[in-house]
């Protein structure tokens, strides 16, 4: 059942992880936060997440290494990502191009800021 | 000592003018008594370029006239090669300078080097465009001098001139009415007696005196050098005009083509310059306006969850989860209101007010805002309040401002773990204090530490919108205060601000 799912939401700024957190487990979802690639990779044994919401501009290890990271391990690699970033579609960003983040193994891109709503509904799409 | 093994010939004898010593009129050059022995010749025979009339004065030394330039002159090389490192190329150190003309020739020579040297070490046009007039003026002997660029649609001279001690700005039409004009469109020297004489050399026409009367002046005669670009194109002229021995000789038309040559490499560096910067620049608003979104998108995603989980919280009775959020959201709207501020000093027109304050008062609340973050972080924050601080005077909101960016930099630059903050104040003087914020996080470089004040510029890719450290040093400067950093790879940055209490801007 969806709403049991095991959530991994990979996000620097404590603030925003907590509160996509809070939004998770309002709906009945186990969330798990993680502050960068780097340490979202060392727990994923540990945690299992059934479903990533993964941001892009992290320090350590960005969302791009850690989505090429994940779909490279065997136990993972079919967990499905939503990217959830602040990146740009339209302007022009050389530190993080867009074209890197529609190049990336994810299953859907939300673009901050997210109504809850969707997010949520992007979620329970991608769990059935 | 060892005796000169070639025999010493002079110029008299190589050129074969026949205007050596013994002539019934012997040359300048010949008669110069003053420089006899200098490079192992006879009177001037051996440093002919140096005397009086010289610098192929072809009016002067008959012998020399096919000679444009002295020194690429077959002659001059040979002696230059001939004495190695004895060669002198002016007789200075020996006292001959009762020649007038010795005197303009070695200040001519030594005008083309320093140009060339101010050329090599910098690249502010204008400052070199008003260099090289005035060197033009001088080494040509001439009332006035002007560099006149091709700009503007259509195609027009542009300059600016001295008149009577003040700069005037002159546009000139690129047609056959004014020497200039005619010395650009047809890519032309145009070395003029008396520019207003029908019987001009060059087949010049009588050039209109429109310009003469509209800046209330006589020109008399006037010398104009085309200026090319490394494509040929003519890009400019250089003129002088009115010189004070009544005309420009094949000397001053030789120091004219070298100072265009420095004009065009000038105007190309610059135009270099401009689109490496340019493109800089572009790259550098390019990220800014990015991260600038990027921190205003994650803020609204902030506030977007939180009330919608203070809603979902109300409407479930969760008081505790209401509390949680609430706090979130009060943070990032202090952080809106932060960003909106860094935009906002920027401006121009924001006024700033100094007066007495607390600025130990300010420390701490400015400290408070990030205690949260700090204990999340598990970042410990220390604060030690200096003695006689307050009250000091200051513009309580720039120096907010500061602290607000030197002390959310400090906490994204510690470690991940066992990081430290500091801020200490201190009074420096009877009218200054100072503010510092110290990290013990990963340290910076030279090169990070040279740049971290310009605008647009962060180190901080996944978060730095570029704006904050800008605005620091535009907040310090306005106090007529200093910035400094003391930072070393691996050991912590200090930021220390330094402000004077008594020249506050306002």
């Amino acid at each position: 059942m969806a709403s049991k799912a095991k959530i991994m939401v990979v996000e620097d700024n404590l603030d925003e992880a907590k509160l996509i957190k809070m939004v998770l487990e309002g709906e009945g979802y186990e969330a798990v936060c993680a502050f960068n690639g780097k340490e979202a990779l060392e727990r994923l044994e540990g945690e299992g997440p059934q479903l990533i919401v993964l941001d892009v501009m992290m320090p350590e290890m960005d969302g791009f290494a850690f989505c090429t990271k994940l779909r490279e391990s065997p136990g993972h690699k079919d967990v499905p990502v939503v990217f959830l970033t602040g990146v740009a579609k339209h302007i022009q960003d050389t530190r993080y191009p867009l074209d890197g983040v529609m190049r990336a193994d994810v299953d859907d891109y939300l673009e901050k800021p997210v109504k809850p709503e969707d997010l949520l509904k992007t979620i329970a799409r991608l769990l059935e | 000592m060892m005796e000169r093994q070639t025999p010493r010939l002079n110029c008299w004898e190589v050129m074969e003018c026949g205007l050596g010593p013994e002539a019934a009129e012997p040359c300048p050059v010949s008669a110069d008594t003053a420089s006899n022995g200098t490079n192992g010749g006879t009177n001037g025979g051996r440093l002919c370029w140096a005397v009086a009339g010289t610098l192929s004065g072809a009016e002067v030394l008959a012998g020399c006239a096919q000679t444009t330039n002295c020194l690429t002159c077959d002659f001059f090389n040979r002696v230059k090669s001939e004495e190695g490192m004895s060669f002198q190329l002016l007789k200075l150190a020996r006292g001959i300078s009762s020649s007038r003309r010795l005197h303009e020739t070695i200040s001519q020579v030594e005008s083309l080097m320093a140009i060339h040297d101010r050329l090599r070490s910098h690249f502010d046009l204008d400052a070199t465009i008003r260099e090289i007039t005035e060197e033009a003026r001088k080494v040509t002997g001439a009332r006035r001098s002007v560099v006149l660029l091709v700009k503007g649609k259509p195609p027009a001279l542009h300059g600016e001139f001295l008149l009577r001690g003040k700069p005037k700005k002159v546009v000139i039409r690129i047609d056959e009415e004014s020497a200039s004009g005619y010395a650009a469109l047809h890519d032309q020297i145009m070395n003029l007696r008396d520019i207003y004489d029908a019987r001009q050399a060059n087949g010049a026409p009588v050039f209109d005196r429109s310009l003469d009367r509209q800046y209330r002046c006589r020109t008399h005669s006037f010398l104009a050098v085309p200026i090319h670009d490394s494509e040929g194109r003519v890009i400019g002229v250089i003129t002088t005009a009115n010189a004070k021995k009544g005309f420009f000789s094949s000397d001053d038309e030789w120091f004219m083509k070298n100072y265009a040559t420095e004009l065009a490499l000038a105007v190309e560096k610059q135009k270099f310059m401009q689109q490496s910067i340019s493109a800089l620049r572009l790259a550098s608003i390019g990220d800014t306006i990015a991260a600038l979104s990027h921190c205003i998108k994650n803020i609204a995603q902030a506030l977007r969850s939180g009330s919608h989980v203070v809603k979902r919280a109300l409407e479930t009775n969760q008081i505790q989860d209401v509390r949680v959020a609430w706090e979130i959201l009060d943070r990032h709207i202090e952080r809106l209101a932060d960003l909106s501020m860094d935009v906002l000093v920027y401006d121009p027109e924001v006024r700033e007010r100094f007066k007495e304050a607390s600025l130990n008062g300010v420390v701490e609340h400015v400290m408070g805002l990030f205690r949260e973050e700090a204990r999340a972080r598990a970042i410990q924050m220390h604060f030690r309040r200096g003695p006689r601080v307050d009250p000091a005077k200051f513009n309580a909101m720039g120096i907010y401002r500061c602290l607000v960016n030197l002390i959310s930099n400090a906490l994204d630059a510690c470690p991940l773990s066992e990081g430290v903050v500091t801020v200490c104040t201190a009074r420096t003087g009877e009218k200054e204090f100072m503010v510092s914020v110290t990290d013990n996080g990963r340290g910076m470089d030279e090169l990070t530490r040279s740049a971290v004040f310009e605008l647009f510029r962060t180190s901080k890719p996944h978060k730095g919108t570029g704006l904050g450290l800008s605005t620091v040093a535009g907040i310090v400067s306005r106090h007529n205060g200093r910035v400094e950093i003391e930072s070393e790879i691996g050991q912590g940055t200090t930021f220390r601000i330094v402000i004077r209490e008594d020249i506050a801007v306002v």
